[in-house]
């Protein structure tokens, strides 16, 4: 239907919060309109129309429903695409914290960095990071039970400490680096990580599968060996990321993983799947 | 309507609707896909005394399967979706989960079924409780599958099989001159049949010789023999249909996905046993039907035969 472009003309230099800024309230606001929007920022308020160049054009038949697009870096700009539940959001740059907080559905793409806090409580859709991300990507805010809890996130480069902490569903695909405490506390759902990991990786994972391409250093000692007889469910996993990012889409049915489970300190049921 | 000097009736078959769920069973090799289908669609030839009525639909190769392994689509029918459910978690418990090598999943896709969704049933969800606290699931794309501990590995099954809105009871009755022209025929026409998707014969080898009728002179009879199509009661029961050069009557029982469906398989056994015409044994082709009272879909056989190549008359 429409796509909502904002282009960056001042950097207002404090953080605002874009949590306002879904396409399908946009899509339903003028130019003008749009421009009017005051969004907070800390102690402050700021109006849209003084950070960014408005434009509105209807998209080609076939194209997204609504979409907004933002070109230039904004890792100014938080909580950008909190509660989307549909359209299409994309970032020509970077963003700020909290992108994708508590999405439940449509895409949200980054081309470039992410801040902390990545798709934190995100349930559904998919959001996409073309660069790195923070830390506690996939995680809950700080005191609550459950981080993801669906939808698919990727990230394309390196991301920070605490991946996936808490999450409860959902996949989240790293292309690169992991740092400390990776799928910490991790109650179920799937985190692939394509780098290396940090150190204390799966600490009180319950439950849940995290798919590592390149063997850690070492184990855990409260991980043990996983056994064999999963080549059932690695067909169907390996089938369902033939669509995600390289490398992971590139996963043999036939190669089989080392399994190990853990975390033994806790209900233990988690998997530990390493390739190669 | 003759073709090839074979009766039609001028009448029809009357189907009921059902409730009905594809499963799709793989496993390690076709062998062993089969063991569990064979197992799973055993003694499910009627709701009446089995619960479901079930048969195998097709073999699947590696390609057609959600895990890359050879399978076996199979379909079950039965009256209402709480007895499918029923049905379903009895026959997988026992005749899937314990054949070696197994996994069992969803086999209808709600984006495409042309049969009108239903609610859908429990698989994995409920057997899962096997596993003793063991078990584990694992949401992969839109579906929950679980992951239940056994003694070659892990028994894989979705959590649950989409179940649609299907008819069930279509039939034909092959009259013929004795016993060999009727199984000659009846054999070919079930082979007809089974080529099509969507639809089952669920009798052993496709048919039945037990026609029934609704109803019984002893109160605790639902359904009693058929003897309007008895030839050891020509000219003894008042309600025979046939004559003395009749020796032997088949029916062919066909459930399906949707109505197009059976009525495309009763086409297919039409023209297989019409071919035989009366020089092959085959002296009517008729249908059971309550009188267009009981059911709401009615299967003209003359309509169905109108496209059927033969010699016309």
């Amino acid at each position: 239907m429409s796509t909502t472009t904002l282009r960056v003309r001042n950097a207002p230099g404090f953080r605002v919060d874009a949590a306002q800024l879904l396409p399908g309230a946009l899509a339903a606001l003028t130019v003008a309109e749009i421009g009017r929007i005051v969004l907070p920022a800390g102690n402050e308020r700021c109006a849209a129309g003084d950070m960014f160049d408005i434009e509105r054009r209807q998209a080609d038949s076939g194209g997204h429903a609504v979409s907004l697009l933002i070109e230039g870096d904004v890792p100014w700009l938080d909580r950008l695409g909190a509660h989307l539940a549909q359209g299409r959001i994309e970032v020509r740059g970077s963003s700020g914290d909290h992108t994708g907080f508590r999405m439940t559905g449509g895409e949200l793409r980054v081309d470039g960095n992410s801040g902390d806090f990545t798709g934190c409580q995100m349930s559904g859709g998919r959001l996409t990071v073309g660069g790195q991300s923070g830390d506690f990507a996939a995680g809950p805010l700080p005191g609550d039970m459950e981080g993801m809890t669906g939808g698919t996130l990727t990230i394309h480069g390196k991301t920070g400490a605490r991946l996936g902490d808490r999450m409860r569903r959902g996949l989240v695909l790293v292309g690169g680096d992991a740092g400390e405490c990776a799928a910490s506390r991790l109650v179920a759902g799937t985190i692939g990580i394509a780098g290396t990991l940090g150190p204390h990786f799966g600490y009180g994972m319950r439950r849940g599968t995290l798919l590592l391409l390149q063997a850690p250093a070492s184990l855990p000692p409260t991980f043990s060996d996983g056994g064999q007889g999963f080549d059932v469910f690695w067909a169907l996993f390996v089938r369902s990321l033939a669509a995600e990012i390289a490398p992971f889409s590139t996963l043999k049915e036939s190669a089989l993983p080392r399994r190990y489970t853990g975390d033994l300190a806790v209900d233990g049921r988690g998997e530990l799947l390493v390739v190669g | 309507m003759q073709i090839n000097d074979t009766l039609i009736d001028d009448t029809f078959a009357e189907a009921f609707p059902m409730k009905a769920t594809r499963l799709v069973i793989t496993a390690h090799t076709p062998v062993w896909a089969n063991h569990a289908a064979q197992s799973l669609t055993g003694f499910a030839t009627s709701v009446i005394g089995c619960g479901c009525e079930a048969g195998i639909e097709r073999e699947l190769s590696s390609h057609e399967t959600p895990d890359g392994r050879p399978g076996v689509a199979v379909l079950l029918f039965a009256v209402s979706t709480k007895e499918l459910a029923k049905q379903v978690e009895r026959r997988v418990g026992q005749c899937v989960l314990t054949c070696p090598s197994t996994a069992v999943y969803s086999g209808i896709d709600p984006a495409t079924s042309r049969a009108p969704l239903s609610d859908n049933a429990p698989l994995g969800s409920s057997l899962r409780f096997f596993g003793d606290g063991w078990q584990i699931s694992k949401m992969l794309g839109d579906t929950r599958y679980w992951r239940v501990p056994v003694m070659d590995g892990e028994f894989v099954a979705a959590e649950s099989t989409v179940t649609v809105k299907a008819v069930g009871g279509g039939n034909l009755l092959l009259l013929a001159r004795d016993t060999d022209a009727a199984l000659r025929v009846a054999e070919s026409a079930v082979h007809a049949m089974r080529r099509l998707p969507n639809v089952i014969m669920p009798f052993p080898g496709g048919v039945v010789r037990s026609g029934s009728k609704v109803g019984s002179k002893y109160a605790a009879a639902p359904a009693s023999t058929n003897d309007a199509f008895c030839p050891t009661l020509v000219g003894l029961s008042p309600k025979s249909e046939l004559d003395a050069e009749v020796g032997c009557v088949l029916e062919i029982v066909i459930d399906g996905l949707t109505d197009s469906d059976v009525g495309a398989a009763m086409t297919a056994g039409i023209t297989a046993a019409a071919g035989f015409g009366r020089a092959g044994g085959v002296l009517r082709i008729s249908a059971g039907n309550y009188g267009g009272r009981l059911g709401p879909y009615h299967f003209h056989l003359r309509q169905l035969a109108a496209g059927v190549e033969g010699r016309r008359a």
